[in-house]
């Protein structure tokens, strides 16, 4: 309803700037953790959704304002692309700790 | 007593030869055998005797943390909320978590992050995950 219209419009913004949307979750929809007032009211409840795009870095100012001046916007968050490698996570190596904290004499 | 104390003596007396003789004999035998030493140092280097020089192989493989394969992502917070106090909402430390130094960046990083972003509670932990597994090591005062 209102949620996918504003979904719309904020592609569209994207659109318009020269971004190419990868993918559109949606996280669900529930009670934020703290109130969050926003534009003169007070939000409760909100639907998360997470957008993957690639563009340009210049346009993130651009977009930041527009979506700040959006009201059925709460808190727009610009995240990197995360790229997880956790393959290469060995175990705790025990740390000589009085090598490294004990400055020795030469 | 008094033949035992003539033993004694005689032994002594033996002893005593035996030492002097052994002594002669023990000069020239270490004459004998640094001579020997030397010609044959370069063989003792090459001796199959020697223990080779390899890693321990009896070593433990290195102790892993709660985390040591499992990516972390800032929206689980049902896992960032379990490094979390319950009643303040404050990230616990590495002496209490246990984790690796890497994970204990990568969830206070993502713990933060969920914070601004809206989608962790800051201030108390979700208590729809009060009754989550404890991973921590916290002892409350009582």
């Amino acid at each position: 309803p209102e949620m996918a219209a504003a979904l719309k419009r904020t592609i569209e913004a994207l659109m318009e700037r020269g971004a190419v949307v990868r993918n559109l979750e949606n996280l669900g929809e529930r009670s934020l953790p703290y109130k969050i007032s926003k534009h003169n009211q007070d939000h409760r409840r909100g639907g998360y959704f997470l957008v993957d795009f690639d563009g340009p870095p210049t346009i993130i100012s651009t977009l930041m304002d527009h979506l700040g001046r959006d009201v059925d916007v709460i808190r727009p968050t610009f995240i990197k692309h995360p790229v997880s490698k956790t393959e290469e996570c060995s175990g705790i190596i025990p740390v000589n700790y009085e090598d490294k904290l004990y400055t020795k004499k030469k | 007593m008094v033949a035992a104390l003539v033993v004694s003596s005689r032994g002594w007396g033996k002893l005593r030869q035996i030492l002097a003789a052994g002594k002669g004999a023990g000069a020239s035998c270490a004459v004998l055998w640094r001579r020997g030493c030397s010609s044959q140092q370069e063989h003792v280097s090459h001796n199959e005797d020697l223990p080779i020089q390899m890693e321990n192989p009896y070593k433990d493989p290195p102790k892993r943390c709660v985390l040591c394969g499992i990516n972390v992502d800032y929206k689980n917070v049902q896992l960032l909320s379990q490094f979390v106090s319950p009643y303040t909402g404050r990230i616990y430390g590495r002496h209490i978590t246990g984790l690796c130094g890497k994970k204990q960046k990568e969830i206070s990083k993502a713990i933060k992050r969920a914070h601004v972003i809206g989608f962790m509670p800051v201030v108390y932990k979700d208590p729809t995950f009060l009754n989550d597994p404890k991973i921590c090591d916290i002892r409350h005062p009582e």
